[in-house]
């Protein structure tokens, strides 16, 4: 069972709620909830919020990829994840992605969850614009996407 | 009035090159938004062009309009491409028109 979306943040703001409304089963005993928020340092830079950047169709695809994946090479079959990002500008402690998995138990809980966010890192192609106080920003610089080659 | 010899050959020569060139639209996205004020860029290249020669081609566009800006360069130089939701090779070849995203190195969450 799998939910993705891209937010526009200026639509709405990502919610746990609804993400524990997505996952909540009697199948499952375990659950963890992980969520990426606008913190006010980087790099030794005062930074006051962020602007997320997202193709969206091929974000979307990249989550339903790790979603299959899962299956495959770490073997959980039962699982109910729940993924969304935001997208615009968030201010400092905005909530930009959260991640919500149910499995039967916690050993699989919890390495489904780092999977994915490691996995979205590598692989997403979302991209952050950082604002700092001096009304200066600048693009991170990230990493060369990794992508399955076809 | 005759046109002179050397005016038919040139206005043969420039319909071919005319006909030789197409169009391409790169959808900018992440650091690459600071190429343009718009969302895409529009380019022509000639037909049978890969993504090796829109890469030069943005490269030029990049020279001419920010004098070689070397943290631009880089980002192209750094950059996949799209096309249909999918990751594209440099050997990939445009079609006339086709629209393709430049993705550079990314880094959500």
């Amino acid at each position: 069972m799998l939910h993705t979306k891209i937010i526009n943040i200026k639509d709405k703001k990502l919610s746990i709620v609804e993400a524990e409304k997505f996952i909540s089963s009697s199948d499952f005993g375990a659950s963890i909830f992980f969520s990426g928020t606008v913190r006010n340092q980087n790099n030794n830079k005062s930074v006051i919020g962020i602007t997320y950047d997202s193709h969206d169709s091929l974000v979307i695809k990249s989550f339903e990829e790790i979603y299959n994946e899962a299956d495959k090479k770490l073997g959980i079959k039962d699982k109910a994840i729940f993924i969304e990002h935001a997208k615009g500008y968030l201010d400092l402690g905005e909530v930009s992605i959260i991640i919500a998995v149910a499995c039967k138990h916690r050993d699989e809980a919890y390495i489904l969850s780092r999977y994915i966010i490691e996995e979205i890192k590598k692989r997403s192609p979302i991209w952050k614009k950082e604002h700092y106080q001096n009304n200066e920003a600048d693009w991170l610089k990230g990493n060369p996407i990794q992508y399955e080659k076809n | 009035m005759e046109k002179p010899r050397w005016a038919s050959r040139i206005s043969k020569r420039t319909i071919l090159v005319i006909i030789n060139l197409m169009k391409v639209i790169i959808e900018l996205f992440g650091a690459s938004r600071d190429f343009s004020d718009q969302n895409s860029l529009e380019l022509d290249i000639e037909n049978g062009s890969s993504i090796k020669d829109v890469r030069n081609k943005i490269l030029d566009y990049l020279d001419i309009n920010f004098k070689g800006n070397e943290n631009f360069i880089k980002i192209v130089n750094s950059s996949a491409f799209c096309s249909n939701d999918n990751i594209i090779s440099d050997n990939y070849k445009i079609t006339n028109n086709e629209k393709i995203a430049i993705i550079p190195p990314i880094g959500g969450g």
